[in-house]
């Protein structure tokens, strides 16, 4: 068995597929991977793909032309989801598609496009979510940040629905675990680059900061309506998992 | 004891967030809006959440009055003016900023102004606009604004309000004349009716002069359905009919007339015509709402949604809230101050009003003069079937889409996946299942190719015996919110697929 396997972004899993595939040693002989492999099996050859800008543009192209468009996005967006098994599934889910053509997307009956599906709702839903729960803070007149933690990849995900409701303002949303962030300048387009611990520590300080963060828990604190009190329905709305990086839940 | 300091701004907002939070509406959904490059904030048809309260509703909108001041003194609310307590009012300023702050950390989707009343309701409206104005011109804003009209201020001011703000809503407060009377003496039908008539009518000119239809839009299924509220050959409810007809003994005289004038008749705005620029700048896009308190007066639930679908039909609002009635204040004409809320009863008018809008019901399907309240161990539209049991049970390979949403146990989503599915296939029990639809309260009303699910007997007492059981428990923990969770929209048994994240926040918008 050879795994291939690459780092955790979009470009890199492009290619991995593209090698993979060149390759020639039958589907069933192989596996894809993304980084890092926990526990290498004894009886496996592992190869690292870099990712390469041509090869990558080749792959895409590929699944737009020959699969569709539909299909393009629900790959990328399955690429984001956390599990490692991802890679596979989309591979798998390619290969498929390759011999179907367009329809592959509605074969909802194969357990490769199931399984892609599966990681395209995931991932769809926590974007959705941190559209919603996302908070920017801000000293200052200084650009708006915002620190999250999501399990999915979701940063590009949400970067157009931000950026059309900021167009003219300085901001960055950082993943933590990641450590990447989208950087948009104002009236620019948006960015990912790389965040250092360091920049990381800096903003989980800077946010304590924020003058309209006592504002925003006073507002929340009021609204409730104590004859209402419903700790259970709030919590089925907003699940615990959320609020660790929400202003009103911090302390 | 008189409090001389005036409160700083996080105090101001503690008062006057507390003062508004009464208000059930606070969606911010019905308007699509792109960004702009210079801009601050779109807007999305679907509406977006972004906290819940402890009470676990949706906060989406800075909701907050202008001022607690109140010329006023109705019964129920908290800033009567003979109520004791430290009055203040933000500056416009100040709204705006704490709106583009707010709204910049991604805490809201836009602002939601009310106000009490200082000076006079035209006064009032003023500080309201000169609010909204700098938030659209000065700063920029383009996220949603929802803006209450207070009865009795000038047509033109409400006018300038409708083409800054999104949404528009005058509470109608209570369904009955006599009511409003007795508890708020300041305001009457007509004041408030006024108001109403004359955002519908802009609404409609604005709609008109852009090319779409008159009314707003409504959900599609609604096209499929004969005979619903929206539909011109539905029997329309007439609002003063609505308002007096079935109080008991209630009197038909003079004073009615009043009410049948103002309307939707076009209001005839005194002073400046609107230029003819006006007539293409959105007025209010996202359309008109009001809200009712219930149980703080005696009227029936009959009536109640009487007086609703009246103002669907001829006020085309958006949405009508009900706002169970919370004891604030102590007054002989009010309930005990230890009356507790009457969720339940809320929670059955607006599954109620969900069968008008979604479901083809009209409020005489669900309710009549001699059963007037809503059955409190069954959702409105079990009971109505349990009710009509001659037209059930029916046959779901054949059925057309409004009779299979009058089953218990089949919502919209369902339906129309039934209508899709069995083009390609045979439907069977188990397909049904799959396409949302709950067996455990659908089974006693349809059959399957001629079979039922289970040699069940069509008979109302086993049926309800049945329904009844399963829906106890879930009531207990209604009555019971603090221990128990509260039922929502889509846990009740009334929306039967499971509802994805996305679906449960259209719900609580009120949009699906
Ligand atoms: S008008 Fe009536 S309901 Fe409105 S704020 Fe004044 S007292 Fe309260």
């Amino acid at each position: 068995m050879v795994v291939f396997t690459c780092h955790d972004d979009f470009e890199s899993m492009m290619t991995c597929i593209y090698d993979a595939w060149a390759a020639r040693l039958g589907h069933s002989n192989i596996k894809l991977r993304v980084e890092p492999i926990e526990e290498p099996e004894l009886f496996c050859e592992y190869r690292h793909i870099h990712p390469d800008p041509e090869k990558y543009r080749k792959v895409i192209r590929s699944i737009r032309s020959k699969i569709s468009e539909n299909a393009y996005q629900d790959v990328y967006r399955a690429s984001m989801h956390w599990n490692p098994d991802k890679l596979d599934i989309i591979y798998r889910f390619l290969v498929l598609g390759f011999a179907m053509g367009p329809r592959v997307t509605r074969m909802l009956g194969e357990p490769y496009v199931a399984a892609l599906f599966d990681l395209d709702r995931k991932v769809t839903n926590e974007s959705h979510q941190f559209r919603e729960f996302i908070r920017f803070s801000r000293l200052n007149d200084q650009a708006l940040f915002s620190l999250i933690e999501p399990k999915c990849n979701i940063l590009t995900l949400v970067a157009p629905h931000f950026a059309d409701r900021m167009p003219s303002e300085n901001w960055l949303i950082a993943d933590k675990k990641r450590r990447i962030a989208l950087i948009h300048p104002s009236d620019k387009n948006y960015f990912l680059t790389p965040v250092t611990p360091q920049e990381l520590a800096h903003m989980e300080e800077a946010r304590k900061g924020d003058t309209y963060s006592s504002l925003w828990k006073a507002f929340f604190q009021a609204v409730g309506v104590e004859a209402r009190a419903n700790y259970r329905c709030q919590r089925n709305f907003l699940p615990l998992w959320y609020r660790k990086d929400m202003t009103e839940f911090s302390r | 004891m008189k409090i001389k300091k005036e409160p700083d701004l996080e105090e101001k907002l503690k008062i006057l967030s507390d003062a508004a939070k009464y208000d059930v509406a606070c969606t911010s959904s019905g308007v699509d809006r792109k960004g702009e490059k210079g801009s601050l904030g779109n807007s999305r048809a679907c509406g977006i959440c972004h906290s819940f309260a402890a009470d676990g509703r949706c906060i989406s909108l800075l909701k907050v009055l202008l001022t607690n001041h109140c010329i006023y003194d109705c019964k129920y609310c908290i800033n009567r003016r003979s109520n004791q307590r430290i009055r203040t009012s933000f500056t416009p300023e100040e709204l705006c900023t704490i709106t583009i702050e707010f709204y910049k950390r991604n805490y809201i989707e836009g602002l939601f102004l009310s106000s009490g009343v200082i000076k006079n309701p035209t006064y009032t409206m003023e500080l309201m606009y000169r609010t909204l104005f700098l938030l659209r011109t000065r700063y920029h804003f383009r996220g949603y604004i929802h803006a209450k009209a207070v009865p009795g201020a000038a047509p033109e001011i409400i006018q300038e309000i409708g083409y800054l703000a999104d949404r528009m809503s005058v509470n109608m407060e209570l369904p009955t004349r006599e009511s409003l009377q007795l508890l708020a003496p300041g305001k009457s039908h007509q004041a408030i009716l006024r108001p109403m008539g004359q955002i519908r009518q802009q609404i409609q000119d604005y709609r008109l002069s852009i090319g779409k239809t008159a009314s707003m839009e409504r959900h599609f299924g609604n096209q499929y359905l004969a005979g619903n509220i929206f539909s011109s050959s539905g029997e329309k409810s007439r609002l003063a009919e609505a308002f007096t007809g079935t109080l008991p003994g209630g009197s038909r005289g003079a004073s009615e007339a009043a009410v049948t004038g103002p309307a939707p008749s076009p209001v005839p705005i005194g002073g400046k015509a609107p230029s003819p620029k006006d007539s293409h700048r959105p007025f209010a896009p996202a359309g008109q709402s009001t809200q009712m308190i219930i149980g703080a007066t005696p009227e029936n639930d009959y009536q109640l949604l009487k007086v609703t679908q009246a103002l669907y039909q001829q006020y085309d609002l958006k949405r009508v809230f009900f706002s169970a009635y919370i004891p604030l204040n102590e007054d002989r004409d009010l309930p005990a101050l230890d009356t507790a809320p009457p969720l339940l009863r809320e929670h059955r008018l607006y599954q109620a009003d969900w069968l008008l809008r979604y479901y083809g019901f009209q409020a005489d399907d669900l309710l009549s003069p001699s059963r007037p309240d809503f059955n409190i161990f069954l959702d409105p539209k079990c009971d109505w079937a349990l009710r009509h049991l001659e037209l059930f049970p029916i046959e779901i390979s054949t059925a057309s889409y409004q009779e299979l949403l009058k089953v218990p146990g089949i919502g919209n989503k369902s339906a129309w996946r039934i209508l899709q599915a069995r083009r390609c296939g045979r439907l069977d029990f188990s397909s049904l299942k799959t396409m949302g639809v709950v067996l455990k309260r659908a089974q006693y009303f349809i059959t399957c190719h001629g079979k039922m699910r289970y040699h069940i007997p069509v008979e109302e007492d086993f049926i309800t015996r049945q329904l009844t059981q399963n829906e106890k428990s879930s009531l207990w923990e209604l009555e019971h919110p603090r221990t128990y969770r509260q039922l929502s929209l889509f846990d009740d048994h009334f929306l039967e697929a499971a509802p994805t994240v996305e679906d449960s926040r259209k719900i609580l918008t009120g949009q699906l």
